[in-house]
């Protein structure tokens, strides 16, 4: 079957620093769309299409993807991008995609766009970056936090998050408490792979109102558990590791870009000066322990994926203050980076949405929102770009990550329950 | 000089009552950013945005960092030629 392509000049000239964001927006403008290029020049845009759209179709798309583009690049700031460290040039042993050997193997299955199931391997390579992680967060006696996967749609009303990343979320709801509904599921639910790529046929009426969503991010709880009270003490360092889920359409793909993934934070809350400074040492440490592993990486200044609508502003002023840098590691075989982990200062964001306050004796005024920041490690994402770096071969591995795996590798038969 | 410097001050308190849709009263000629509630940080890009429009001023990463307040946004004009 010919491939069914649809070419669009952009109304304005996408800016360089823009075409990447450009090109994953652009899979949110409609289920029609397979794939998206912007060219690197940000002169033409390629749609790739499930179907030949007719006239209409074809009109509507075209106002969408302008749409995007405009709001995106017209009148764009270009960002101040800060390197503050560059190790990129640290030896790397393996040139090609893990992804395909890691399936062959078994691995690692994908059970659907973005979901995926770990073997052994990577699970254990995963305890490996777990244990580093836990030993930074020991370094500030972080104390440990165990978080839901599901969080109230109130909470994230609370802090904007909807208006910022409305085309990342993913929605948990139930059947409605109606014996009829529940019965009437129970009886006809099936998937309908031929209309409906494989989702259930059950109409939307029978769902119960959303509610809960599935978490974004983990530090939102911690936040919301603090929520409109004094922080005690005046400072806090906590951590918890957690699913998190962020839609991505099309630009999910296997290790790289997974829907359901898991992340480690270490959160910091208190006052301006304590974030940043914690934030900092949580850096420096983070470096020692990287160069120990010998990951080729980067950490430099960066800004969350903000949706159309607020990009532009929120993307320039996370810039401008410098409020997220990113562990990006190098991947070889295609020649880019891939954002393992993020230090992030949030200012009194949380502290004034969540009403946390300081409180008396902490140093600032009594009442002053709190300052949040948090370190964030997604645990997939650097095992991939380890294995990108230095093949699924343990033998090929530093000798750090080998022994740690070989030295605590759980027994093979524990003591029964 | 000091009228001058005034009336600047008195500009930028109306464009701020404008860009940020706050109550005069609340615009004081002091005032920081995140002393109200709505100079947050889109209220922020609303303020460097606005400043574009009115005074032709460039606008990048180190002046929204920089202009946080009402007088460092008057420094900022009064350097620039527009007092």
């Amino acid at each position: 079957m010919p491939e069914i392509t649809l070419e669009i000049v952009p109304a304005v000239v996408i800016p360089t620093h823009l075409t990447g964001e450009v090109q994953s927006k652009l899979a949110y403008v409609d289920q029609g769309i397979a794939k998206a290029v912007v060219s690197a020049d940000g002169l033409h845009i390629t749609l790739h299409l499930h179907q030949q759209p007719n006239s209409a179709e074809r009109s509507r798309l075209e106002e969408k993807v302008q749409r995007v583009v405009t709001s995106l690049a017209r009148g764009a700031i270009q960002p101040k991008v800060q390197v503050l460290e560059d190790f990129m040039d640290r030896p790397v042993r393996y040139h090609q995609d893990p992804n395909d050997v890691l399936l062959a193997r078994g691995e690692m299955s994908q059970e659907a766009q973005g979901i995926f199931t770990l073997g052994p391997l990577v699970t254990r390579l995963i305890e490996f970056f777990e244990n580093q992680f836990l030993g930074l967060a020991a370094s500030f006696n972080a104390a440990p936090y165990r978080f839901p996967t599901l969080i109230p749609a109130r909470y994230l009303e609370r802090v904007n998050y909807f208006r910022a990343f409305p085309h990342s979320l993913s929605f948990a709801t139930h059947l409605r408490e109606d014996l009829d509904v529940i019965d009437d599921f129970a009886q006809h639910a099936a998937c309908d792979h031929e209309h409906l790529l494989g989702a259930l046929n059950t109409s939307a009426e029978s769902f119960a109102p959303i509610q809960t969503l599935l978490s974004p991010a983990v530090c939102y709880h911690l936040y919301f558990s603090l929520a409109d009270k004094p922080l005690p003490g005046g400072q806090l360092v906590a951590t918890a590791v957690g699913n998190c889920f962020r839609y991505e359409s099309f630009n999910l793909r296997s290790l790289e870009r997974l829907w359901n993934f898991t992340m480690r934070e270490i959160i910091f809350v208190g006052s301006k000066d304590f974030v940043l400074q914690n934030r900092e040492l949580a850096r420096q440490e983070m470096a020692q322990r990287l160069e120990k592993i010998g990951l080729a990486y980067r950490v430099e200044s960066a800004n969350d994926p903000f949706f159309i609508g607020e990009f532009r502003k929120q993307a320039a002023f996370q810039s401008a203050f410098q409020l997220k840098y990113e562990i990006r590691a190098s991947l070889p075989f295609k020649n880019a980076t891939l954002a393992v982990g993020s230090y992030n200062y949030h200012q009194d964001f949380f502290g004034r949405n969540l009403n946390i306050s300081l409180p008396d004796g902490s140093g600032a005024p009594a009442g002053a929102p709190v300052h949040t920041g948090c370190v964030a490690f997604g645990l997939e994402r650097m095992a991939y770009a380890f294995l990108a770096q230095f093949g699924p071969e343990p033998a090929n591995w530093p000798a750090v990550v080998r022994d740690w795996i070989k030295t605590s590798a759980a027994p093979q038969n524990p003591g029964g329950a | 000089m000091d009228d001058i410097k005034t009336a600047l001050t008195r500009q930028i308190q109306n464009l701020l009552v404008e860009a940020l849709k706050a109550s005069p009263e609340m615009v004081t000629p002091e005032l920081s950013f995140g002393d109200l509630p709505q100079w947050d940080s889109m209220g922020h890009m609303e303020v460097m945005l606005a400043l574009e429009l009115h005074y032709g001023v460039e606008i990048n990463a180190d002046t929204i960092a920089n202009l946080v307040s009402i007088p460092a946004i008057c420094s900022y004009l009064e350097a620039n030629g527009h007092a």
